[in-house]
């Protein structure tokens, strides 16, 4: 445990000091960095602690962006318009949670996909309140870009900070303790007496908060948001894979993956013009056989035994 | 009104033959496979350039691209996929994904996203002021008798009913002697080959490019969830429905409307029926 | 060991000095593309056009800049068609590899986006392939756009085609929920009911339509004079199709801008006879120019000479983009980005695409845009009457 939280404090400290030791490229990284941190934090409540897999991540990010980007253009101010979003965002998640989390395992996965185009669909022909296929124009921050910079890139790091220690509360805590049993064996935690459905709400519900967040700062940060990339499937898709590359239902895994993902990304696949996609695509060939616990539950014998041929133990 | 029902059923037999392959591969193998919209391109792809090249009409294609895909598939899934299909959805979907990303970037390589299509100008013929387009015609027809000819396959050959025994319990049909790998190898190739089949017709219709990959797969998944999964009578009762509910949707509600109704149902239905209209309890 | 890391000092030293040294005498100018995705073909052909602009003016030496010249790098990055990437390697061009100009993609959303960083740094941006107004209404300072606003497309083609065939009187619009289209679309509806003609039908199709048969059986139904469509090529190929198919058909059918791309006459043949679109740009344009190309027929050549195809309105938009940065980069006798964003605001020039002036937003003025017909197979031009080639022939 507190492996987890130095080396979190040691990642953390890295990307809140960024703008004194580095250029606004290193500061916008980092920033996606955390961003990505706080994404995969939160997928890991619903994903890594109760196992089901949710792919309604960009559902939660875009809902944020839009409620974000509507308030501050109704004059709502900057902070409030995201805390305001975040609201928004974990109530919807809470209803949502309750008709959902009804079906398990492919039929949620498929589900929670489904109300990321329905979202996406709903986004863009409601034209007079979100602009439609336009997308919506949000003020640009004031200051130039190294004070904006700064904002956002603490601004995101807030949100892992929150999300971070809400991963190691739930971890300790007896509601971790009940959702790590329904990952185990739903009907055994049921008939144990806990509230398999009250858990799994609260779990989807929080796994959506600081996805609205990130959302909504997001919106403040570019200045422009458009149904299509709000509500990125590839998005959805790609937070999950960072769980699982640094290590799912772990305190650190996430963050660690998102970490690595996102330097993979910047610095080794952009460079490949034509194959970047492949190479996204073998990379996470590579980490399906190879990493089946993420990085940081590599076992390395087993490992070594693999990639001789011998099939593990 | 009736042009919007025979649009509908035209549209919803094409719609069966994506969900066809889909559904059965994730209801035997309980897998998701997320290569098969990038699949039917694919097929769609080569029909078009082999079109192109030598005029060869895609009805005589129907067959090699059939049998081409089955072997892509069953070797794909011997050699890969076999290694994980017994971890959870989410191991397996991304598996998936990330195959699907090296195959659709290896489309746009070489085949370019740009919209290919098939001029075939066979005209349409009308019926009490309803029009019929013929092309589209002859894909729904041989939408339903290769869907049929699958169903006739899982029913009576030797093969086709271990595929159906591992479906309803792979345990049990692994006691009975029946050789999982082989069957799930051979399942995957059927579901590739479906995918093929049904690439060819798409091409006849339709003009053919990356871009649409994604669309088709977030079709089968509607379709799979409103007829059931793994069996082959609710593919096609949820690709006709799916058809007719754009169909009248879009003439109703107008053509903003008519997909997002679509899913708004299947989440409906995730809710109530899970298992669809005719599905057999799936897994979970 | 001390041989080796010598050896290593000296070599990184070289570079390092070569380098500072190659840094300091090209014009960087940065480049982000969609290469992969869903624009690939869009970002591929701004690509063509920009290195058509980059080997004439190398080749001439460079771009004046006061009283030396200077070679011109293009950095290029592939964006991947993903709004976020977009963002990132704009601010990496102008932070790591310290461009000093930039462009901007294909496209209203990522234009936005590429523009958004750009105002934060003060840096010029030149975008070739944006013409929606809603792209402009930011406030922006720093970026200037070539294509012409969508009003000035339609309004003429209304008046042209009205007074040509006057028994046109009513006109169904169909169109794609998505900026550019959509502004298409609307445009439409404005005009023509200035006009006074009755729309008998007008609604949008979301990203992704696999299927018109409904709208289209709608608009059959309505019996238009005039069938108006708006989206990117594969949408309105579909479209075509299923009109053909459904027999859906009037007197006048224009898809914008369908035409004006080689590959919606391609992938239609026979079903593109009588469509008609405007357009930007025509290579039968003839534009005399004082820059790199010197005239719309020079350019045509050439281009065709390289690519063995013709040209449409994004490469020749892609070029003068360069080439408008490049005069103003001239005027201003130097790099200072306030000298040249100024010179770029008060530019006023014709080149080889035509007249550039931007206006108070940063949008090139609207003047005559070429209205196209496809006739016998042929892509020709029906307007201005300086360049026209034929009249409008009604679709049989």
């Amino acid at each position: 445990m507190n492996k987890s939280i130095t080396a979190f404090l040691l990642v953390f400290i890295t990307l809140a000091a960024m703008p004194f030791i580095a250029d606004n490229y290193f500061v916008k990284l980092a920033t996606f960095i955390a961003m990505y941190s706080a994404l995969a934090l939160s997928w890991n409540f619903i994903g890594g602690f109760t196992g089901y897999p949710s792919f309604a991540t960009a559902a939660f990010i875009g809902l944020g962006s839009y409620a974000g980007a509507i308030l501050q253009n109704a004059g709502i101010n900057l902070v409030t318009a995201w805390v305001f979003a975040s609201i928004i965002t974990i109530i919807f998640a809470a209803f949502l949670g309750f008709a959902i989390l009804r079906v398990k395992g492919h039929y949620f996965a498929v589900g929670s996909i489904a109300v990321v185009e329905v979202l996406r669909l709903i986004t863009s022909s409601w034209s007079s309140f979100t602009g439609g296929g336009d997308g919506l124009n949000v003020k640009i921050m004031e200051g130039g870009p190294d004070f904006a910079g700064r904002v956002f890139l603490y601004a995101m790091l807030c949100v892992m900070l929150l999300a971070f220690l809400t991963t190691l509360w739930v971890d300790r805590s007896k509601f971790g303790f009940g959702l790590k049993a329904i990952k185990q064996n739903e009907d055994a935690a049921d008939m144990v007496g806990i509230n398999v459905t009250i858990y799994k709400i609260a779990a989807f519900s929080l796994s959506a908060v600081f996805c609205g967040t990130t959302g909504a700062i997001y919106a403040s940060w570019i200045g422009y948001i458009a149904p299509v990339d709000a509500f990125s499937i590839l998005t959805t898709l790609k937070v999950p894979v960072m769980v699982l590359l640094g290590g799912e239902g772990t305190v650190f895994g996430p963050v660690l993956g998102a970490l690595v993902f996102v330097i993979l990304e910047e610095s080794v696949w952009a460079h490949f013009l034509e194959a970047n996609q492949a190479i996204l695509g073998l990379i996470i060939v590579f980490l399906i056989f190879f990493l089946p616990g993420g990085i940081l539950k590599i076992d390395y014998r087993k490992l070594l035994a693999k990639i001789r041929g011998v099939k593990g133990a | 009104m009736l042009q919007a029902l025979a649009n509908g059923l035209m549209l919803g037999g094409l719609y069966a033959c994506i969900a066809v392959g889909f559904s059965l591969v994730w209801g035997v193998l309980n897998i998701i496979n997320m290569m098969h919209g990038s699949l039917i391109i694919f097929a769609g792809y080569v029909t078009y350039f082999i079109w192109y090249g030598t005029k060869l009409s895609p009805i005589v294609l129907l067959l090699p691209v059939i049998i081409a895909l089955f072997i892509f598939g069953y070797l794909l899934q011997y050699l890969v996929i076999n290694r994980v299909v017994k971890r959870p959805v989410l191991t397996t979907l991304t598996l998936t994904f990330g195959l699907d990303m090296i195959l659709y970037n290896f489309m746009n390589s070489f085949f370019e996203a740009t919209p290919r299509r098939i001029s075939l100008n066979w005209g349409s013929f009308t019926i009490a002021d309803i029009v019929l387009p013929i092309d589209r015609l002859v894909a729904m027809a041989l939408a339903f008798i290769l869907t049929f000819v699958l169903y006739l396959l899982l029913r009576t050959s030797k093969v086709g009913r271990a595929i159906v025994a591992v479906r309803m319990d792979r345990d049990a049909a692994s006691l009975m002697g029946i050789q999982i790998p082989q069957i799930y190898a051979i399942t995957f190739g059927l579901g590739a080959a479906m995918a093929g089949a049904c690439g060819v017709l798409f091409a006849v219709a339709f003009p053919v490019t990356t871009n649409i990959s994604g669309l088709l797969l977030g079709k089968a998944f509607v379709i799979c969830v409103i007829g059931g999964l793994g069996s082959v009578p609710g593919a096609l009762i949820g690709g006709l429905a799916l058809g007719l509910i754009e169909s009248f949707g879009s003439h109703w509600f107008g053509p903003q409307n008519a997909i997002t109704i679509g899913f708004i149902l299947m989440l409906i239905l995730l809710m109530v029926r899970p298992t669809g209209l005719l599905g057999v309890k799936g897994y979970e | 060991m001390s041989k080796l890391f010598l050896k290593i000092f000296s070599i990184v030293g070289i570079l390092f000095a070569t380098n500072v040294i190659y840094a300091q005498e090209t014009i960087k100018i940065g480049a982000p593309l969609a290469l992969t995705g869903g624009l690939a073909d869009e970002g591929k052909k701004q690509q063509i056009a920009y290195d058509m602009w980059l080997k004439k003016v190398n080749a001439a030496g460079g771009i004046q800049v006061g009283n030396k010249k200077m070679k011109v790098e293009l950095i290029t990055y592939d964006y991947q068609t993903d709004e976020k990437r977009a963002q990132s390697l704009a601010e990496k061009l102008i932070t790591q590899d310290k461009v000093s100009f930039l462009t901007s993609p294909f496209g209203s959303g990522h234009t936005k986006v590429v523009a958004g960083v750009a105002e934060r740094y003060g840096i010029p941006v030149v975008a070739p392939v944006a013409s929606s107004e809603s792209v402009f209404n930011q406030g922006y300072k720093n970026l200037f756009g070539t294509l012409a606003a969508n009003s000035g497309i339609v309004s003429n083609m209304v008046t042209l085609f009205t007074k040509q065939y006057p028994q046109t009187k009513k006109i169904a619009i169909l169109g794609r929920e998505d900026v550019f289209p959509k502004a298409m679309a609307a445009e439409m509806k404005i005009y023509a009911e200035k006009a006074g003609l009755e729309i008998v039908f007008n609604e949008l199709y979301p990203v992704g339509t696999l299927d018109h048969a409904a709208s289209l059986s709608k608009i059959k139904a309505a019996k238009p004079d005039w069938i108006y469509v708006s989206g990117y090529t594969q949408d309105l190929v579909l479209a075509r199709k299923q009109m053909s198919d459904l027999g859906v058909n009037a007197p006048i059918i224009t898809m914008i801008t369908g035409p004006a791309y080689k590959e919606f006459t391609d992938a239609l043949g026979p079903l593109a006879e009588g469509i008609s679109s405007a357009t930007w740009w025509h290579h039968s344009l003839t534009y005399k120019s004082k820059d790199v190309f010197g005239s719309t027929t020079d350019f045509y050549k050439e281009f065709v000479a390289a690519n063995k195809s013709d040209p449409d309105y994004v490469h020749a938009s892609s070029a003068a983009a360069l080439i408008a940065l490049q005069m103003a980069i001239e005027k201003a006798g130097s790099l200072d980005k306030d000298k040249v964003r100024e010179q770029l605001a008060s530019l006023d020039v014709i080149t080889f695409y035509g007249p550039i002036k931007f206006g108070s937003n940063g949008m090139n003025q609207s003047r005559e845009l070429p209205i196209i017909q496809v006739q016998k197979g042929k892509v020709v031009v029906l307007y201005p009457d300086a360049i026209k080639q034929a009249n409008l022939q009604l679709v049989k």
